[in-house]
C-alpha cells in the first residue's frame, strides 16, 4: 500500500498557539482512517490543512508523494479530497438537489433533471431526504446526509469526515456505515473522526490518535481496544464506566406534572402528540429522524408554532399556554438547548463571555440592568470552569472553539437562564468521552435539584443510561414509554421503527 | 464589545491610515495642520457622523437604513415649512417628531414582521417620504429658515471658538456608544446581528428590536437635518440625490462595522467620520474637482465593500464554499 496522502511534521498554530504540533500523519491508499482525540485536540484542524480549509503554518504535505499545498477547499476538491465539516456548510435558502451539484453550473437550465438525478443518487446512498426540500427546512442530520451525499458526489477519492454521525440515529449510521464500505470497496480512501470509539474500533482499519495537538498512538485498529484508545486520549486510564445497568431503586420518582401536552398537531410533523413531563426527573425522547421530537419539542418552547385549528392544548402547570414566539417560554423558564449549534445555537464571532451572558440578559436575569462587563466577565468564568470550556485565550470567539467545546457554550448558554423545566436536544452531540460524563453528571443534578429536564438523544446507550423514564417517538407522536428497567435497546428501537 | 487584541483587525487599518494621512497631509499641505482647518474638518463631517451614528445601529443588528436621507431632508423641511407658515414652534416640532417616530416604526414593522429585506423596505419608504411631503407639505425645493429662530443661533454658536455642532456629533456619539454598551438593548442589538435565528431562540424580543433601531435611525436623521438647516439656513430636499447615502454607508463600512452585522460600535464610526474628514479636507485644498471627490470616494466605497466581505466572512468554511 501506498500513501495518498503524507504530512510531514505539520503544525498549525492560531495567535502563537498550536493546535496541531508536528504531526506526522498517513493515509493509506484505500483504507478507513480512524482519527480520535479529545474535544480540542486539534482532529479538526489537521484534516482542514489536507483540505485546503486552513493553511499549515510549518511542515509539509505529499498529496500522491507529491508535495501540494492546497490554499482554498475548491483546489483540494480538483486535486481529489473533499471534506464533510462539523458544522454544516450548506447554503440554507437552496433546495438539497441544488446544493449537491452547487458550483455544477451547467444545471441552471434543467432543473428538474436535477431533482430527478438527485432522487436516485440520494436513493442509491439508502439517504432519505427530499431532493425539492429547502436546507433551511431540514434537521441536523439530514443536513448531515445532504453534506455526506454532495462529498461523495464530487467523486473524491479522499473523504474526510468530521463527526459525521454525532446527529444521526442508528439506523442512519448503520446506512453511513455501509456507504462507507461500499466507497473504500470503489477505491476511496476516507478518514473519520468520531467521539464514538466502538465506532472507530469497529469499521476502520488503521486509528490515529491526537492529544493536545500531538500524534501519540497509531497503528492497525486490530491493535487497539477500548481502554487502550482511551488511554492514548487522555493519558490516563478512565475507570468510571459511562453507560451503566439500571435497577428501579436508581430511579427517580416523578415529581409534580409541570407540563401536559394534549393532542397538539403542527403540519405533517407532529400529529395528535400527547404525553406529560414531570419534575425531578429526566425524561428521555427517542425516536428516529423524522419522528417528529425535535419538532415537538421546539413547539412546546415557542419556536415553532403548533396549528392554529385542532392544534391541541399544551398546559404548564395546568395553565393552557400558547407561545408565539420563544421569549414566551423563556419567561416561563422552559430552555431548549438545540441540537444546531451552528445556525441556531451560537453567537459565532462573539466572545465565550457574551455568549454565555446572551443567555442571561435575554432573560432579564443580570444583576444591575446597566449591562456590567465585570458581570459577563465573572459569569463567564464561572460557567467555563463548571463545564470544562478550552480555548485558546479568555477572549477566544466562539467560532475558534473546537466543536465539542462550543456544544459546551450552547449548554451553558441555556442553563444560565435558571430554567424549571430544560429540554436538551442532543446534549453530548460532538463532545469526546471525558466530557461525556461530566455533561451527563450535570443533567442527573439538574434532576437532583428538582428540575423537569428532558433529552433527546439519537444515541439509545445515552438514552438508557440517563432517563428516569423513556418516550418513543414515531410519526410525529408518542409510541411508547417505558421504564429503563425493563427497557432494551432492541425494545425501544422495535418501538421506533415499527 | 470585547477588545481583541491581535493583528491587523480592519479597525487598527483604518486608524493607521487615518493617522499617516494625516501626518502627511499637514506635513505636505499648507493650511491643513492650521486648528481652524482642523476644527472645520470635524465640523464638516458632523452631519455625516450623526446619520452614520443612525446607519450603524442598524447595520449591527443586520439591516440597512437606506431611507435616511431622504427621512433628514423631508422632516427638516416640512419643519421648516410649518414654521414659515407661522404655526407654533412646539406644535411643528411635535408633528415632525411623531412623523419621524412613524416612519422608523414603518421600517421595522415592515423588516420584522412584514419579513421585507430591509434594503427593499428602506427604499421604498424613503421614496414615500420624498413624494409624500415633497407634495403635500411643502411648497418648493428649498425651505428657508425663518429669520431669528433659535436654530439659526444654533449655527452662530461656539464655545470656545468651536462650532456646537462638533459638541452635538459628541454628544450623540457619547449617547449611542452608552446604549450600545451598557443597555440590555445594545446588548440585543449584537447578539441578533450576529445570528438572528439563536437570538430569537434564546428569548431576545427581536422583533420590538427591529423597530426600536430604525426608530433610532430616524430619529438621529431628523437631528442631523435641524444641523443642516442650523448651518445653511435652509433645507435643500436636493439633497437626497446627491452622494450623501453613499458616503453614510462609506463611513461606517471603511469604519469597520461589517455590513453583516454584529461587529463594531461607536469608536468605528467615529473613525471612519474622521478618515473620510480628513480626505475630503485634503482634496479640497488640493483643489481636486467635486466630480472627481466623487469619484474617488465611490471608487474607496467599492474597495472598503470588497474588503469588509473578505475580512468579515460569515466564517472561514461558509466564506470559502460561497455562502452568502
Ligand atoms: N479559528 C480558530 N482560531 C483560534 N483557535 C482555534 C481556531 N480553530 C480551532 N482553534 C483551537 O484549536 C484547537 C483544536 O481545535 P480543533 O477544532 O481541531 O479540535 P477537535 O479535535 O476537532 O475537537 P472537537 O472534538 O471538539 O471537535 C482548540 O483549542 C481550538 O480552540
Ligand atoms: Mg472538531
Amino acid at each position: 500500500m501506498t500513501a495518498i496522502i503524507d504530512m510531514r511534521k505539520v503544525t498549525k498554530a492560531y495567535r502563537g498557539v498550536a493546535a496541531v504540533k508536528a504531526v506526522d500523519f498517513t493515509l493509506e491508499q484505500g483504507e478507513i482512517h480512524a482519527l480520535l482525540g479529545e474535544n480540542g485536540a486539534g482532529k479538526s484542524t489537521l484534516t482542514k490543512i489536507m483540505a485546503g480549509v486552513v493553511e499549515a503554518t510549518s511542515g509539509e504535505m505529499l498529496h500522491r508523494g507529491q508535495p501540494a499545498r492546497f490554499l482554498t477547499p475548491n483546489e483540494a476538491l480538483n486535486a481529489g479530497i473533499a471534506m464533510v465539516f462539523q458544522e454544516t456548510s450548506l447554503v440554507p435558502s437552496m433546495t438539497v438537489a441544488q446544493n449537491i451539484y452547487l458550483g455544477e453550473e451547467k444545471f441552471l437550465n434543467r432543473l428538474r433533471g436535477v431533482y430527478i438525478a438527485a432522487q436516485q443518487f440520494l436513493q442509491s446512498l439508502n439517504f432519505n431526504v427530499d431532493p425539492a426540500a429547502p436546507v433551511a427546512s431540514l434537521g441536523a442530520a439530514k443536513r448531515q446526509m445532504v453534506e455526506i451525499a454532495r462529498a461523495v458526489h464530487h467523486k473524491a477519492d479522499v473523504i474526510i469526515f468530521d463527526e459525521p454521525t454525532a446527529t444521526l440515529t442508528p439506523e442512519e449510521k448503520r446506512h453511513f456505515f455501509a456507504l462507507m464500505k461500499r466507497l473504500q470497496a470503489s477505491g476511496v480512501s476516507i478518514i473519520f473522526i468520531t467521539h464514538a470509539l466502538e465506532e472507530a474500533l469497529g469499521h476502520a482499519d488503521r486509528i490515529t490518535i491526537l492529544r493536545d495537538g500531538e500524534l501519540v498512538a497509531t497503528g492497525k485498529a486490530s491493535e487497539f481496544d477500548r481502554a487502550k484508545v482511551v488511554q492514548a486520549m487522555v493519558g490516563r486510564a478512565l475507570t468510571q464506566q459511562i453507560y451503566r445497568k439500571r435497577n428501579a431503586a436508581h430511579l427517580r420518582k416523578r415529581g409534580a406534572k409541570v407540563l401536559s401536552v394534549q393532542d397538539i398537531s403542527m403540519g405533517n410533523m407532529v400529529r395528535n402528540n400527547s404525553f406529560s413531563i414531570y419534575d425531578g426527573q429526566i425524561t428521555g425522547v427517542f425516536g428516529l429522524i423524522g419522528s417528529g421530537r425535535t419538532e415537538t419539542f421546539k413547539i412546546i418552547s415557542g419556536v415553532y408554532k403548533r396549528d392554529f385549528v385542532r392544534g391541541g392544548d399544551i398546559e404548564l402547570d395546568g395553565r393552557p399556554v400558547r407561545y408565539n414566539v420563544p421569549r414566551q417560554a423563556i419567561k416561563d423558564r422552559i430552555a431548549y438547548v438545540t441540537e444546531d449549534r451552528k445556525s441556531e445555537g451560537l453567537f459565532e464571532n462573539l466572545s465565550i463571555a457574551e455568549n454565555f451572558f446572551s443567555g442571561l440578559v435575554a432573560a432579564g436575569l443580570q444583576e444591575s440592568s446597566i449591562v456590567s462587563l465585570r458581570e459577563m466577565r465573572s459569569l463567564s468564568e464561572q460557567w467555563s470552569e463548571r463545564l470544562k470550556v478550552r480555548a485558546i485565550n479568555s477572549r477566544a470567539k466562539a467560532v475558534e472553539l473546537s466543536g465539542g467545546n462550543q456544544q459546551k457554550v450552547v449548554i451553558g448558554k441555556g442553563l444560565v437562564q435558571r430554567p424549571r423545566l430544560v429540554i436538551f436536544d442532543e446534549p453530548t452531540r460532538g463532545v469526546d468521552v471525558g466530557a461525556i460524563a461530566e455533561i451527563h453528571q450535570l443533567i442527573n443534578d439538574l434532576a437532583d435539584e428538582g428540575l423537569a429536564v428532558v433529552v433527546i438523544s439519537s444515541y439509545l446507550p445515552e438514552i438508557m443510561n440517563l432517563s428516569d423514564r423513556i418516550l418513543v417517538f414515531r410519526q410525529g407522536r408518542v409510541v411508547e414509554e417505558f421504564s429503563p428497567v425493563n427497557a432494551t435497546e432492541e425494545k425501544i428501537m422495535y418501538a421506533a421503527v415499527h | 464589545m470585547e477588545q481583541r487584541g491581535q493583528g491587523w483587525t480592519q479597525e487598527r487599518i483604518v486608524f493607521a491610515l487615518a493617522v499617516v494621512l494625516f501626518i502627511v497631509a499637514a506635513l505636505g499641505l499648507r493650511g491643513f495642520a492650521d486648528p481652524n482647518n482642523l476644527i472645520a474638518i470635524v465640523r464638516s463631517v458632523s452631519v455625516l457622523g450623526i446619520l452614520a451614528l443612525g446607519m450603524a445601529v442598524v447595520i449591527i443588528g443586520r439591516g440597512i437604513d437606506l431611507s435616511q436621507v431622504s427621512v433628514m431632508a423631508m422632516s427638516g423641511a416640512w419643519y421648516l415649512q410649518m414654521l414659515n407658515d407661522g404655526r407654533p414652534e412646539g406644535m411643528a416640532l411635535l408633528t415632525v417628531l411623531a412623523f419621524v417616530v412613524f416612519i422608523g416604526l414603518a421600517n421595522g414593522f415592515l423588516v420584522a414582521y412584514g419579513d421585507v429585506p430591509p434594503i427593499f423596505a428602506t427604499l421604498a419608504s424613503g421614496a414615500v417620504v420624498y413624494g409624500l411631503v415633497r407634495s403635500q407639505f411643502i411648497g418648493s425645493e428649498t425651505v428657508p429658515l425663518p429669520p431669528g429662530h433659535w436654530l439659526e443661533a444654533l449655527g452662530r454658536m461656539r464655545l470656545v471658538t468651536v462650532p456646537v455642532e462638533v459638541f452635538l456629533f459628541a454628544g450623540a456619539s457619547l449617547l449611542i456608544f452608552l446604549f450600545l454598551r451598557y443597555t440590555t438593548w445594545g446588548r440585543y442589538t449584537y447578539l441578533m446581528g450576529d445570528n438572528f435565528q439563536a437570538a430569537r431562540t434564546i428569548g431576545i424580543p427581536v422583533r420590538p428590536m427591529n423597530l426600536l433601531r430604525y426608530v433610532i435611525s430616524a430619529l438621529l436623521a431628523f437631528a442631523a437635518g435641524l444641523l443642516t438647516a442650523s448651518n445653511l439656513f435652509s433645507i435643500n430636499t436636493r439633497v437626497i440625490t446627491s452622494t450623501l447615502l453613499y458616503d453614510i454607508i462609506l463611513v461606517v463600512v471603511i469604519g469597520g462595522i461589517g455590513l453583516s452585522g454584529g461587529k463594531g460600535g461607536v469608536r468605528n464610526v467615529v473613525g471612519g467620520a474622521l478618515l473620510i474628514g480628513i480626505m475630503l479636507n485634503a482634496m479640497t485644498i488640493l483643489d481636486i474637482s467635486n466630480i472627481y471627490q466623487n469619484l474617488i470616494k465611490a471608487i474607496i466605497l467599492l474597495a472598503a465593500i470588497i474588503i469588509d466581505s473578505l475580512m468579515n466572512p460569515r466564517d472561514e468554511q461558509t466564506a470559502q464554499q460561497g455562502d452568502i
